[in-house]
């Protein structure tokens, strides 16, 4: 990866840490919030592959663990390992179209979700039962509605020239 | 590069994140509240308290159209277009009503002050919240440099907010009530039954009261009884709006709503005198 691309991924994920702390707080729907940093980690692992992913996520989610005075290293954990798997999973298809990436952020933030809590049930941080069904999924819809967004966006700083079946279909 | 020696790689540095991230969980639950991990975050939320604060203003205008948006979605389209040039001339002003507002909440905080003339308050601005579902915090831009400590009460004309939980120098982190690991001791206004407001990451909080047959009843009003030793007593949390009454042997569910709107705070008051107990008996110690 080159210097430029580190550069604008570390602007990327310290731009979306701070969006999401000082910003997505104020847009919840149905009582939740969207996690920005994840869905930047994913896509970022969709595109430049699972250590760049996970590199991404675990920088982000260290940043949302030095924000709050929760366990450091869970949030870290948790993304780094969701964004490797993304990575590591759409290697499995050869295809461009925005569905891979949406899809990814779906079922990858109800995995990261559920991997935070158990961490924090593990470490007796949590009270049993700790895992809220309605809003895991409900934050997995917004996650995907914002990555519906933020998607196109960076694919577009990252490849310029490359159009996606999304930018097409929306000529 | 081959296939086989990237996944390796690959590999090797997802193994290796593995192992910096349990290592700082280990170290950050095996150290005091004192401890190098803990003063490392309570820097950051001093470096970040004044970079929240900007973000916080720069985007306040489409947090504002986005509240407009989610509230108002069953008006009619005359009604929308209406309110779109409303919302224009809004724009067009909101540096203006921002500051207008700020000045007003401020200003409705000094009376509250004066009124609790015992207390001596630090009145403070919210930064920042919590990143993710699981926890309902704010962080404000005044710290231990400006005599705030752990554990003190954090209030606005409304009510109580909640609990300050870390401090750095500049910046600290307040526990809503509204958060599934608080808990405060209150009582009913009228009846006097006392008993603990836990949250449940909700907007509302429940009340659980000592006897299994309190009398309480929708509409009392909830004020903090001062037990625990941590909030002063006779501030106002919120009013009963819901009551269910449960079988033998089990608790009495009683949903209280904070008067405390959350999602519109911008300030904030921290009592830090008289003290917490357990700040007075941590110093002792």
């Amino acid at each position: 990866m080159s210097r430029n691309r580190q550069l604008f991924l570390f602007i990327v994920v310290t731009f979306a840490f701070l969006f999401q702390v000082a910003v997505l707080p104020q847009f919840k729907l149905f009582g939740v919030q969207p996690d920005l940093v994840l869905v930047v980690a994913i896509i970022v692992a969709v595109q430049d592959g699972p250590v760049s992913g996970a590199l991404v996520g675990f920088f982000g989610g260290l940043l949302q663990d030095l924000a709050s005075p929760q366990v450091m290293g869970v949030s870290a954990l948790s993304k780094a390992l969701t964004a490797f798997l993304a990575g590591s999973l759409k290697d499995l298809f050869m295809t461009y179209s925005i569905l891979l990436p949406v899809l990814l952020v779906f079922f990858l933030s109800i995995f990261e979700l559920s991997v935070h809590q158990a961490v924090l049930v593990v470490l007796g941080q949590e009270q049993l039962p700790p895992f809220e069904v309605g809003m895991i999924v409900a934050t997995a819809f917004y996650n995907t509605l914002l990555g519906l967004v933020v998607y196109p966006l960076l694919r577009r700083f990252s490849f310029p020239d490359k159009e996606d079946s999304f930018s097409v279909a929306r000529r | 590069m081959p296939a086989a020696p990237r996944t390796n790689r690959n590999r090797l540095i997802l193994i290796l994140i593995i192992i910096i991230c349990v290592s700082m969980v280990t170290l950050y639950i095996r150290e005091s509240d004192d401890g190098p991990l803990h003063n490392v975050q309570g820097f950051f939320l001093d470096l970040f308290s004044p970079v929240g604060r900007a973000f916080t203003r720069v985007f306040s205008p489409i947090k504002d159209g986005f509240v407009n948006l989610v509230h108002l979605p069953s008006l009619s389209k005359e009604k929308a277009e209406l309110e779109k040039e409303v919302a224009d001339l809004r724009r067009e002003r909101l540096e203006a009503r921002g500051l207008e507002a700020e000045n007003e909440e401020l200003k409705e905080l000094l009376e509250f002050s004066e009124t609790q003339a015992e207390l001596e308050t630090v009145g403070a601005n919210i930064v920042g919240q919590s990143p993710d579902n699981w926890q309902r915090l704010m962080i404000i831009n005044k710290g231990s440099s400006s005599g705030i400590k752990k554990y003190m009460a954090v209030v606005t004309e409304q009510g109580l907010v909640g609990r300050i939980i870390s401090v750095g120098s500049r910046s600290a982190v307040v526990q809503l009530i509204t958060d599934s690991r608080s808990g405060v001791g209150a009582r009913s206004l009228r009846s006097r039954e006392t008993g603990i407001v836990e949250g449940r990451n909700e907007e509302t909080v429940r009340f659980v009261p000592m006897k299994e047959d309190a009398d309480i009843k929708v509409g009392d009003i909830m004020e903090t009884s001062g037990l625990g030793g941590t909030v002063p007593p006779g501030i106002a949390i919120g009013r009963v709006s819901q009551l269910k009454k449960r079988a033998s042997g089990m608790a009495l569910f009683v949903e209280v709503k904070p008067f405390v709107e959350f999602s519109k705070l911008s300030n904030v008051l921290v009592i830090i005198t008289p003290e917490p107990e357990s700040v007075i008996l941590k110093e002792a110690q």
